[in-house]
């Protein structure tokens, strides 16, 4: 009782961040994830509560919410929403919406809570069926109130899908790599030559342009290649020295994407290949085509429904695709590489080539993210594949929970929402603070405070909580769970007190 | 030759300036339980890391089931039959029991990249009898049901023991190498031990050789033993044999007491009794 109520003030309290931050009927969004939050920690109890308990437990924190969700919609509107010079609705407007986000909220709350009670299997998939609804729902919600959040959520999509990738590597096969974004790099300069214009106007033919649905699977390819070719020399190495070398490629790729706008060879004053523009230098190749499916329309950038869509069902199959590698003998192979090397070369595993699988698997994932990236955006740039986003696709892996795919989506849309929507929206909103009370010294010197410029300080900070806090991740997986927190008491331990039988004998002997 | 299923002849191991074994020739006859025994430091892991492939033998040959095993990497010398433990338990210890010996199975499997995407009704099939095979292991070496989902570092010590010895016979080995398979455990646990050994012979039909301190263990269950000392082979043959050469009471006990042992024989009775587990 007194956790649900607990749960309920924390997830209000997240809520009322959006709805001050967001303002207008930004309470609806709030509402759809604070209900969700409420039913999947408040309605999910110990086992062998029953079903009522759980439609309690969820109901009571979903209340709570939804009153801090009516209470900061009003408090928001009278206070904040002057101050930033926009037009404050009618009393009755506020309300009704308030109510609206809190009634969301409840129901989610009772949904989730009754689901997790249900017998056996039916009870994670109507969890699952609730979740997918959801996320059905949700990109008409965010157009019809113009939230304006899909384009953000897209792209934190894109960056889960890389995750889930590096997740083989570094979480299943115990591989650090820090240069993953040099293959969604790779990915995306791929589809931007295939798909393009641009190599035919530099070389002036009428190149052919591929399909974007062959064209995911090429890049995807590709990048599974470049994974091949850095790995067979450097995955011999252990441990540190693979993160260096991986550290290494990731800088390189994008600096040699940069560099190739002079390209040619020439050999003793022949020409073999004339030099021009292969990767248009620092401005990048634009646009690449996107996908064509009749009766979707990939090309509208201001409803970005369909890409939406699309990368939900990529990430699905991704899913269903990693959870088959994960049970099986390649899965095994991984996992024991990961556990003891020389014991699981010992058992007949071919560390170097099993290494090299994962290496390339977790490749081929960023480069078909690469592709669809390159798609999306409409364009590949170097300076979006520097080293931070190697390094915020491992923080999303690690924040998860390392081997956990939930965990790594949780950890992934946290860090993407935190550092790509909330923190620019913060900045925003001081912003239009400070320009509409100009005169108002104390209000003004807002305009000079910029959140954004602390992002990276934030993602050091985060990560060190959360290695002092909560090694496993938030969503840990068992194993991780159990290896962190009871490394004390594990029963090896007593191997240590056995005795040695020679010194008995010996002892023995000189009685 | 076909009677014998590995010939080790002149194998040296050198660490640097150290040499770790010394000349030995070694052969262990098909079908037999034969044991490798000797002080700490005698060179007998080190042996049984050269035949697994962890170790390159400075020089010398050795021939697996008619073949030379010699420079071949660790797995290779698992796909060949050789199957091993570890002196100090190296289980996947954040893996399942029921995982470790299918992780064992591993060279025995042919599920591809491809295969086990796609689910084909072969992979299915297969990974169906992997674990009928797995549970079948863990009941030969007594690992009770419900402990089968477990994780392999929450076993109870005893328990670790016998999984690693089901991953190890889950390559399906024509020869099972045990480093050290009682140490550690009490008397009835021991006896079991020594028992499921038996079996794996029996039943299985599968050569073992064992490093082992425990000389009721080595004297009990042996056909053939050999006598590490300083890296050097210093005796072999049946268990009494070995039991009465003046050299191993030696290396064990030291000279002095070897020269009692001559004359009185009270020390020497002490290393036979404990021997016989009196």
């Amino acid at each position: 009782m007194s956790r649900a109520i607990n749960i309920g003030v924390w997830t209000g309290v997240f809520g009322l961040f959006i709805i001050v931050l967001f303002g207008g009927q930004s309470v609806l969004a709030a509402g759809l994830i604070c209900g969700l939050l409420t039913g999947l920690l408040g309605g999910a109890r110990t086992e062998g509560e029953t079903m009522q308990a759980g439609v309690r437990d969820g109901l009571i924190a979903a209340a709570v919410a939804g009153v801090i969700l009516i209470v900061s919609n009003v408090l928001r509107n009278i206070i904040i929403t002057p101050l930033v010079g926009q037009n404050v609705p009618s009393t009755a407007e506020v309300l009704s919406f308030g109510i609206a986000g809190a009634a969301i909220t409840m129901v989610l709350g009772a949904a989730l809570g009754a689901a997790h009670f249900l017998p056996g299997r039916r009870s994670s998939y109507a969890t699952w069926g609730i979740l997918g609804l959801v996320i059905l729902i949700y990109p008409f919600l965010d157009y019809s109130i113009q939230l304006g959040w899909l384009g953000i959520v897209i792209t934190g999509l894109i960056f889960i899908l890389l995750a889930l990738g590096l997740n083989i590597v570094v979480g299943y096969a115990g591989l650090l790599d820090l240069g993953y974004a040099a293959f969604f790099a790779i990915g995306a300069y791929t589809a931007a030559f295939l798909s393009s214009s641009y190599i035919g106007d530099q070389l002036n033919f009428a190149n052919p342009r591929v399909s974007f649905w062959l064209v995911i699977f090429i890049a995807a390819a590709m990048a599974g290649l470049f994974g091949l070719i850095l790995g067979a020399p450097t995955l011999p190495l252990r441990g540190d020295y693979l993160a260096i070398v991986t550290l290494g490629f990731g800088e390189i790729v994008p600096i040699v994407f940069r560099n190739l706008d002079t390209f040619g060879i020439t050999i003793f004053g022949h020409e073999f290949i004339k030099t021009f523009n292969l990767t248009g230098g620092e401005l990048g190749i634009s646009p690449i085509d996107p996908p064509k499916l009749p009766g979707l329309d990939f090309a509208n950038r201001s409803d970005q429904r369909p890409w939406y869509f699309l990368l939900v069902l990529i990430i699905l199959f991704s899913i269903f695709l990693i959870n088959r590698l994960r049970r099986s003998r390649l899965g095994r192979a991984w996992m024991a590489m990961r556990e003891d090397e020389l014991a699981a070369s010992s058992m007949g595993i071919n560390i170097v080539r099993t290494k090299l699988l994962a290496f390339a698997m977790g490749a081929s994932f960023s480069g078909f993210g690469g592709a669809y990236f390159g798609a999306f955006v409409g364009g590949a740039f170097p300076s979006a594949f520097d080293f931070s986003v190697s390094v915020i696709v491992l923080c999303m892996v690690i924040l998860g929970g390392l081997g956990n795919i939930p965990g790594v989506i949780v950890g992934g849309l946290i860090i993407e929402l935190s550092d790509r929507l909330f923190l620019p929206q913060i900045t925003l909103l001081l912003q239009s603070i400070a320009q509409h009370n100009a005169n108002n010294p104390s209000l003004s010197g807002l305009q000079r405070f910029d959140p954004t410029l602390y992002r990276t300080g934030l993602f050091g900070l985060v990560l060190v909580l959360m290695m002092q806090l909560r090694p496993e991740g938030l969503l840990p997986n068992a194993r991780r769970k159990l290896e962190l927190h009871a490394a004390q008491d594990s029963p090896a331990e007593a191997a240590q007190g056995r005795t040695d039988l020679y010194d008995v004998e010996a002892e023995a002997a000189g009685s | 030759m076909a009677t014998n299923i590995l010939e080790a002849q002149g194998i040296v191991k050198q660490f640097g300036g150290l040499t770790a074994v010394n000349n030995v020739d070694f052969v262990i006859p098909k079908g037999t339980i034969c044991s490798l025994i000797g002080p700490n430091g005698a060179g007998k892991t080190t042996f049984f890391n050269m035949i697994t492939g962890l170790y390159v033998p400075t020089s010398g040959s050795m021939i697996f089931d008619g073949q030379s095993i010699v420079g071949l990497k660790p797995d290779q010398v698992t796909a060949r039959g050789v199957g091993r433990t570890f002196q100090n338990i190296r289980l996947f210890a954040n893996m399942t029991a029921l995982e470790n010996v299918l992780v064992g199975q591993h060279t025995r499997l042919k599920a591809n990249l491809l295969g086990i995407l796609l689910q084909t009704r072969g992979v299915k099939a297969e990974e169906e009898r992997a674990r009928q095979r797995a549970l079948e292991l863990l009941e030969f070496v007594g690992l009770a049901r419900q402990r089968m989902d477990e994780m392999s570092k929450n076993l109870p010590y005893g328990d670790q023991r016998r999984l690693e010895i089901a991953r190890a016979l889950a390559t399906n080995p024509k020869l099972l190498l045990l480093d050290e398979p009682t140490a550690g455990m009490n008397p009835q646990e021991t006896d079991a031990l020594t028992r499921l050994m038996r079996q794996i012979r029996d039943e299985l039909g599968i050569t073992v050789l064992l490093i082992e301190h425990d000389m009721k263990v080595v004297m009990g269950i042996s056909e053939k033993v050999t006598v590490l000392d300083h890296g050097g082979k210093i005796a072999e043959g049946l268990p009494e044999d070995v039991r009465a050469n003046e050299q191993v009471v030696e290396a064990y006990l030291g000279k002095g007491a070897a020269a009692q042992g001559k004359g009185g024989g009270g020390v020497r009775k002490a290393v036979v009794q404990s021997a016989e587990g009196t």
